[in-house]
């Protein structure tokens, strides 16, 4: 079911873009087919100058065609060339192709059913093995004139790497001087070289080899390392005098790369330092209220996490079917993860509502118990959700969310990251404002200090405390829905992945202090992407020892200060 | 915190407590073989039944822990774990194919092919039974490491924790973050402990095959008889001075160190010791479950301990056992009946425990027999004092 949805998801999104193209592009199609039949020439000259002007065209469509003509599933018949994946057989035995469009890869209709003809009325258009690598190579080929900037810079890079595509030189040299986006101009000069590269070594060019791997060297290129390391290791070892000045240029080549790469990698861990350590911070801001302030041992934190991420995961469901009903245009999909938001914030509230309500207001005295009854209420909302949506769930991410900037050479921060970090402060921002300067915010801080005096001086503190955990909750649920960016939706997300780190961020921070919080969700992110690449020897350190490591220097940590980084002072630690 | 719906652990000599456990005894030595030679049951049950002992002794040495010196311990499983891998271990090397050696000449455990790449039958020179492997050879040296390893891990974790005063709600969630990080490390491929597979291919303990219905009544008896003598030694603990000071430290531990005593060396004897029996425990469930894997240490494991010595009534050793048996009884019957209601149960379980019933099964016995036995003796008062005298307070968690 879930299948269908994304694929008419698809299709919707698809039709969209087809309708904007269509009423310049219905010509454009007819001179495309017109093209593609050249294919069936007998003459070979005929077919090869085909399959070439074809990869020019720049249309993707074209790309699965070229997957179908290499498998042989493209076939003539009645003059036109149609697609066919599949032979049928009836119960008789006798074989039928069920024929699909050449461009669009949809069924072929004839009274409004898929059209299937007897297997003797079509006839093969099978390549041979050169025409078979020909489509191969055109396939990237094709990307390079594409419209699209990904996919135009997806093919620019592909053409540079192992084995390289020697045909791409002239596209790519036009690219590398004319395309309107610098970085692919970038990369196409990049790939150029590493082509040219290739051929030089192959011929033996000694002048050419100098010249690029100097150039190669000065653009920083990640690519050519590989390249450059072996060029030296078979300069050395051909020792019958040896090419000195060509191994010198490459051995600096290889170094200014080399520093490059370590400044991205000091960069690269700083930044998902910080984003794993935002991630952190949301994570455990919920359970900051609910376990920091109110004392509440919330082993369901996780659970309501994992509603908020169901709560984006409906709200994406409903837009899906808006617009396949028609009531919202397509472009307003993206806008479905603004609308979770406070919807994700909301559910889990309600739900945090109930449960203390239900369980929770009873325990307020007793931690120990509360762990061991939140626990249950995570078990059941784990079961409930899990016989409502199946196992696995797929919340695709909003298409501004998707990619990223890249602020220096290689350094992408991708959007998503971004957007948690951001969302991370907003949330802080939130609860600071809400607890230290608001009038609810005070009285919550009263009854959770104070709650006989707040109740005498006409705090309603059951309301207090069933609005605290709500929010708290809802923090959570906000938690799970800046999660749907990163990482899979499961029932059991939140005992799987969250609670434990959440725990161990509020517990090292300092119980009931959200400065703690930031720092030590901070301190744990940054360390554990500066301990993960850390080597000792042949032994590369890795997310488990790290986890392992960091875990030790925690329990280290609690000996030296054993109510955390920002411990409560004065009256406030005694109780 | 006073609550005096809470049972105390009696130091009377109260009939009932021994009555109970008797009963248990006596259909655990009795009448189990006895409707098995007779065919009412089949040796599958048996070993089911001996499997769920195997749990409930664990669940004693979480009830000496927990109930008894107020610690909440999530890494009660890790513990079972650690005995769990040293007696798969020498069963390892006892199971599976034979004749495959490696280039020292030690036969290699066959369930370390999924560890190593390479095909049945064929080991390369490069690859060697790594050493730790090597000590679980014989069968005492494996109890006798198994015992020791688990104690030593105890007594690092709490060594660590009590020093520095982790209490509590904390000493909880930091033995929780300890599970799950060994966890992680036993599922390492590279750790050369079989990964996420576990240990697997057990053949024959000590020389008589795993499979046969003998060996697997007489595993039953051992963990039966095994179950008792820890419960014994648990009960002897807690009778004992040793045991009032234990009590204490659930109790009121400021006051207990005001007196002149150190509590963390209490603290670490009981959490060593119920370690321990963790790892005794595990030893005696790995051969009759055929199979140990790293799932036996995920973090809900330890908490399922925990509800079993709640629903049987914290604070009494018969308790845990009771509260053991019958959740994975009615684990057993409910996952063959309905096995999508089960997290639904065992929800219900652990908010209905804590919230209606603090006292458990037993806690629940023993007011239907106050209650009973003010309606017979008509105020004789006889039965009044077992629900008060020792009040759980929730000591040192506040």
């Amino acid at each position: 079911m879930l299948a269908a949805r994304g694929k008419r998801f698809v299709a919707v999104l698809l039709g969209f873009v087809l309708c904007c193209l269509s009423t310049a592009a219905r010509a454009d199609d007819e001179m495309l087919r017109a093209t593609m039949l050249k294919l069936a020439d007998a003459d070979a000259a005929v077919r090869v100058e085909t399959l070439k002007a074809l990869a020019k065209t720049g249309d993707l469509r074209v790309e699965a065609f070229f997957d179908a003509y290499r498998l042989g599933s493209v076939y003539l018949w009645n003059g036109r060339l149609v697609v066919c994946d599949e032979i049928i057989e009836d119960d008789d035995f006798n074989r039928f192709a069920p024929l699909s469009d050449v461009l669009n890869h949809e069924p072929l209709l004839k009274d409004g059913q898929p059209l299937a003809v007897p297997i003797g009325e079509v006839q093969e258009v099978s390549p041979n093995r050169k025409e078979r690598k020909l489509a191969a190579k055109a396939r990237f080929l094709l990307r390079l004139s594409s419209p699209d900037r990904e996919i135009r810079m997806s093919g620019v890079k592909k053409c540079g790497d192992p084995p390289v595509i020697a045909d791409a030189i002239e596209p790519l040299q036009e690219i590398a001087e004319q395309d309107p986006d610098e970085k692919i101009r970038h990369v196409a000069r990049e790939s150029l070289l590493l082509i040219q590269l290739d051929e030089a070594r192959s011929n033996q060019d000694r002048e050419e080899l100098l010249r690029l791997s100097a150039e190669l060297g000065s653009m920083k290129s990640m690519r050519a390392l590989p390249r450059l390391q072996d060029m030296v290791n078979d300069l050395e070892d051909a020792d019958e005098g040896g090419d000195l000045a060509l191994q010198q240029t490459c051995v600096q080549s290889i170094e200014t790369i080399g520093r490059h790469q370590r400044s991205v990698d000091r960069f690269a861990s700083v930044f998902q330092g910080l984003s794993l350590g935002s991630v952190l911070i949301l994570m455990a801001l919920g359970l900051a209220i609910t376990f920091g302030l109110m004392g509440v041992i919330n082993m369901a934190h996780g659970e309501f996490m994992m509603i908020g991420a169901y709560a984006t995961y409906e709200i994406q469901l409903l837009f899906m079917r808006f617009i396949d009903a028609g009531t919202l245009p397509a472009v307003a999909y993206d806008w479905y993860y603004v609308a979770a938001f406070p919807a994700a914030f909301l559910c889990a509230a309600f739900v945090g509502y109930l449960v203390e309500i239900l369980v929770v207001r009873h325990l307020y005295r007793r931690p120990l118990e509360s762990l061991l009854a939140t626990w249950g209420v995570g078990l059941i909302l784990i079961q409930m959700v899990r016989l409502r949506y199946g196992d696995n769930i797929g919340v695709s991410a909003p298409q501004w969310a998707r990619g990223g900037i890249e602020i220096m050479q290689d350094v992408i921060l991708p959007y998503s990251r971004c957007f948690i970090i951001v969302l991370c402060a907003l949330c802080v921002l939130l609860i600071y404002y809400l607890l230290a300067r608001s009038t609810i915010g005070l009285r919550m801080r009263a009854t959770m200090q104070q709650r006989g005096i707040a109740k005498s001086l006409g705090v309603n503190t059951e309301r207090v405390d069933r609005l605290t955990f709500a929010f708290g909750t809802g923090i959570a649920g906000i938690a799970g829905y800046g999660w749907t960016l990163i990482g899979g939706v499961t029932p059991d997300m939140g005992q799987k992945n969250f609670i434990v780190d959440s725990f161990l961020v509020v517990v090292t921070g300092g119980v009931g202090e959200l400065m703690g919080v930031i720092f030590s969700g901070l301190g744990i992110g940054l360390l554990t992407k500066f301990i993960e690449p850390l080597q000792i020897g042949p032994f590369v350190m890795g997310a488990i020892w790290a986890k392992v490591l960091l875990l030790i220097i925690i329990v280290a940590f609690i000996q030296f200060k054993p109510s955390g980084l920002f411990a409560p002072k004065g009256r406030l630690a005694d109780v | 915190m006073y609550n005096p719906s809470q049972p105390m652990p009696s130091n009377a000599r109260n009939p009932c407590r021994y009555l109970s456990f008797f009963v248990l005894i006596l259909i655990g030595l009795v009448v189990i073989p006895l409707l098995y030679y007779t065919g009412q049951i089949s040796i599958e049950t048996v070993n089911m039944l001996g499997r769920y002992m195997a749990l409930a002794i664990m669940a004693v040495g979480l009830d000496l822990v927990w109930g008894y010196t107020g610690i909440l311990s999530l890494c009660q499983a890790f513990f079972f774990s650690l005995g769990g891998y040293a007696m798969g271990m020498y069963l390892a090397h006892h199971g599976g194919p034979e004749g495959i050696v490696d280039a020292a000449g030690w036969k290699f455990p066959a369930c370390l092919y999924v560890v190593y790449p390479y095909a049945v039958g064929e080991a390369p020179a490069d690859a060697l039974v790594p050493w730790f492997w090597k000590l679980f050879y014989t069968l005492p040296a494996t109890i006798v490491l198994g015992l020791l390893i688990s104690g030593a891990a105890a007594w690092v974790i709490g060594y660590f924790g009590f020093r520095s005063r982790v209490r509590g709600v904390y000493f909880a969630i930091l033995t929780q973050a300890i599970t799950v990080a060994a966890w992680l490390v036993f599922c390492m491929n590279n750790m050369k402990l079989c990964g996420t597979n576990g240990l697997t291919r057990f053949d024959r303990l000590a020389g008589h095959s795993l499979s046969s219905d003998n060996v697997k009544m007489a595993l039953y008896i051992m963990t039966l008889l095994s179950l008792v003598g820890v419960y014994w030694l648990c009960r002897y603990i807690v009778n004992s001075r040793l045991g009032r000071i234990l009590i204490a430290v659930r109790d009121d531990e400021s006051t207990l160190r005001f007196s002149g005593y150190k509590p963390h060396n209490y603290k670490l004897f009981a959490f060593t010791l119920g370690g321990m029996i963790a790892g005794l425990a595990g030893m005696l469930y790995a051969p009759q479950m055929g199979i140990f894997t790293p799932a036996s240490m995920e973090a809900d494991k330890s908490i399922l301990v925990v509800i079993w010595v709640a629903v049987g009534g914290r604070g009494t050793l018969s308790g845990a056992v009771l509260g053991a048996l019958g959740v994975n009884l009615f684990y057993n019957f409910l996952t063959t009946a309905a096995p999508e209601y089960w997290p639904f149960v065992q929800g219900a379980l652990f908010i209905g425990v804590v919230l209606l019933f603090p006292g458990g099964l037993m806690g629940l016995i023993t007011s239907v027999k106050a209650r009973l036995g003010t309606w017979f003796t008509s105020g004789r008062g006889k039965n009044s004092s077992a629900g008060n005298v020792g009040a759980v307070a929730e000591g040192g968690v506040r």
